[in-house]
């Protein structure tokens, strides 16, 4: 029941995760941060099969770093995010596929846009405005469409997210106690106290 | 897969069965400075007997056996691996292979197979480096145990309870439970384990085998059980 | 391993242990390095995994004619003295009780511990394989190896394996220069960075015991007593759990044995203390 979200605005993006690991009725980790930094203008977050998820994820991490090594120049959101979906897409016709949801965000420095991918186990691809995987989009969705705006602030944003925080709280069976948060603009990543959205729920 | 010299391939089809429990009991007991181990001899399938007399323990080294029940055709390939690499480490370092050395590699031989299992509970028994009894008891895919009594087979929900009592001293008071047994005293438990089992066990009787390994080395006894 | 061979491109599709057109890279498609370890066998049979799973009987859930031993409570916590490491001693084959004397910590050196928790076996076997490595790894560098490398070994060793039915659930602690370590492995790849697990059929119950009272800044008498009476909780309610409490605490100079102690004993004990 993990809960990915992820939201592109007029010049960021921001990636929302929870942060619990579960084995069946057990919650055997609180405070995992799901959401992997590829570089400095570029986040990943996952969710799907216990053991492919971390290590495929690493195994993505891996290159894009040694890319950015090797170059001495960062791979862009986009290039990340296709690559991701290719090795996906050559691991699914395998006889073993990885069964990982991604959610791929950053802010590219040379078109100077923000742009976020949603991509799924089945290595389908879309570059969209706002998304969300596993059962958090049936809940969501809906908020984004509602609450969705041209060129929406950092402000507005979180909003949206602490709308979807509450929504989930109030009507998904399981709870989250805690969320990591990371938003990437042209300054780079930055984490977002994810107790500051938790305070935006209650007071609205 | 079958491979043919030919390159062809030859799969089995879905539902293959590779695995038959043929029964019987076999069971090891440690004592100071020697080792009893007792196995019946019948090997049966369903509720036919193929033969009265198939010995399941087999000599390994001079102070090791190799117990086994389950699938009596994995046991003798298991059986045959074991003395296979024992013999191998005898010709290459000119001396016996000693028995904790020889119960880890039946541990490794057991995983090797981990994927497509030998359908065999083996017990390894016999004496240490030290001159002391020692039984290994393993499940078929090779967890290895250094116990003092064990038993395995179809008898074993009879005769385990009874060991736990009479080897083990298991739920007494007063008596001294790292006591081991003499020589004399565990050769009759093993026999009285087994006359008892064949009475209620239609799987374990005809013959009783007992081998005593100890410092003159391997006696063996074989005594007959009921034959109905 | 040489910087070239860190920096090589590879390919992320899993290499099968069990494919057929692969036996030849089999032994070459190990983690590590290039010693190469046992050429497991397979059933000839189109899919040799689900022929490994339908067979073979590793938690008591299916009645395949091959059950094996299987583990049940066991757990792990950091506390300002180190890691406690504790476990019960019960091994379950369907519904009997295969052993109650089983030997759950697995010492890998003298400053690496792991638990075995799922099937026996692919603890004890994987675990042993490790600490191999991990010797090796001492030879190569000439330093002792980190818990997080070694939990990282033993994750990428079953992962290789991941679908064809390994059972392992473990707790990898130790010492290093980083001070104590925990990570917990599963053979479902999962490798998890923690303070605190509980791993086994028994593990709810010890974690309702463990959460109650852990407190990271315990004193060692306390953090031992915590350790025995999770597992002694977890005997009495799971019935997958009994035996002998068996407590390892590990230090800055390595492992220590605290002790083994039949439950029925503390049964009494804290039965009359009440």
């Amino acid at each position: 029941m993990d809960i990915q979200l992820g939201l592109a605005g007029k010049d960021f993006v921001i990636l929302l995760a929870d942060n619990q690991i579960t084995n069946s009725i057990l919650t055997i980790k609180h405070d995992e941060d799901k959401i992997y930094k590829l570089s400095e203008h570029v986040v990943m977050s996952v969710s799907g099969e216990p053991g492919d998820s971390s290590n495929f994820s690493e195994y993505i991490l891996g290159n894009t770093v040694l890319y950015n090594i090797r170059n001495q120049h960062e791979l862009s959101v986009d290039s990340c995010a296709k690559f991701t979906r290719k090795e996906l897409a050559n691991a699914l016709r395998s006889r073993s596929p990885y069964q990982v949801n991604y959610l791929i965000g950053g802010y590219n420095t040379i078109s100077q846009k923000p742009a976020l991918y949603r991509i799924d186990y089945l290595a389908s691809i879309a570059k969209v405005e706002f998304a969300a995987h596993g059962y958090a989009s049936y809940f969501c969705y809906s908020i984004f469409d509602r609450m969705k705006k041209p060129d929406l602030t950092q402000d507005e944003a979180l909003d949206i997210l602490a709308a979807c925080v509450n929504e989930l709280t109030r009507r998904l069976v399981i709870n989250h106690s805690s969320y990591t948060l990371k938003l990437v603009d042209s300054n780079g990543v930055r984490v977002i106290n994810g107790e500051e959205l938790l305070k935006r729920t209650s007071a609205k | 897969m079958l491979q043919h010299k030919d390159g062809s391939v030859q799969n089995h089809q879905h539902g293959w069965e590779p695995y038959v429990d043929n029964g019987g009991t076999s069971l090891a007991i440690a004592g100071e400075d020697f080792c009893v181990i007792a196995s019946d001899t019948r090997q049966s399938e369903g509720y036919s007997i193929n033969t009265r007399f198939d010995p399941k323990i087999h000599k390994i080294t001079d102070k090791i056996m190799l117990a086994t029940t389950g699938y009596s055709a994995d046991a003798k390939r298991l059986t045959e691996v074991i003395k296979m690499q024992t013999e191998r480490y005898f010709y290459k370092h000119e001396k016996n292979m000693e028995s904790h050395a020889a119960a880890q590699m039946l541990s490794v031989i057991l995983y090797q197979k981990r994927f497509f299992p030998y359908y065999v509970f083996p017990i390894l028994a016999g004496i240490d480096n030290e001159g002391k009894g020692c039984v290994y008891s393993y499940d078929p895919v090779g967890n290895m145990e250094r116990v003092t009594f064990q038993v395995y087979g179809s008898a074993s929900g009879m005769i385990q309870p009874f060991l736990d009592s009479q080897v083990g001293f298991k739920n007494q008071q007063n008596v001294d439970k790292t006591r081991l047994l003499t020589k004399e005293e565990a050769i009759s438990i093993a026999v009285d384990s087994f006359t008892a089992a064949t009475e209620r066990d239609i799987y374990t009787g005809d013959y009783l085998e007992i081998y005593i390994v100890d410092a003159n080395g391997i006696h063996r006894e074989q005594k007959p059980l009921k034959f109905d | 391993m040489s910087l070239d061979k860190v920096l090589k491109y590879t390919s992320a599709s899993k290499t099968n242990p069990y494919a057929f057109d692969d036996d030849e890279n089999f032994l070459k498609r190990d983690v590590t390095d290039n010693i190469s370890h046992f050429d497991f066998k397979f059933a000839p049979v189109l899919k040799p995994a689900e022929f490994a799973k339908s067979h073979i009987d590793v938690k008591s859930q299916k009645d395949s004619l091959i059950k094996l031993a299987h583990g049940t409570t066991t757990l792990a916590f950091k506390f300002k003295n180190g890691v406690i490491v504790a476990t019960d001693s019960r091994a379950t084959s369907g519904n009997v009780i295969a052993s109650q004397t089983v030997k759950k910590v697995i010492e890998i050196n003298p400053y690496l511990l792991g638990t075995m928790a799922g099937g026996a076996a692919d603890c004890s076997y994987w675990e042993r394989e490790l600490g191999r490595r991990c010797r090796l790894h001492e030879l190569a560098n000439k330093e002792r190896i980190s818990v997080a490398a070694a939990s990282k070994l033993l994750t990428n060793m079953v992962y290789s394996y991941k679908g064809m039915g390994l059972s392992m659930g473990t707790m990898i602690s130790g010492w290093d220069k980083k001070g104590p370590g925990l990570y917990y492995v599963d053979s479902e790849g999962q490798r998890i960075k923690g303070n605190l697990f509980s791993v086994g059929s028994g593990s709810t119950f010890a974690y309702g015991v463990l959460d109650t009272s852990y407190r990271y800044d315990m004193e060692t008498d306390e953090a031992i007593e915590l350790g025995r009476r999770a597992i002694y909780h977890a005997t009495h309610r799971d019935a997958m759990s009994g035996g002998y409490v068996r407590l390892y605490h590990i230090k800055k100079e390595g492992w220590e044995f605290i002790g083994l102690e039949d439950v029925e004993d503390l049964y009494y004990k804290y039965n009359n203390q009440e």
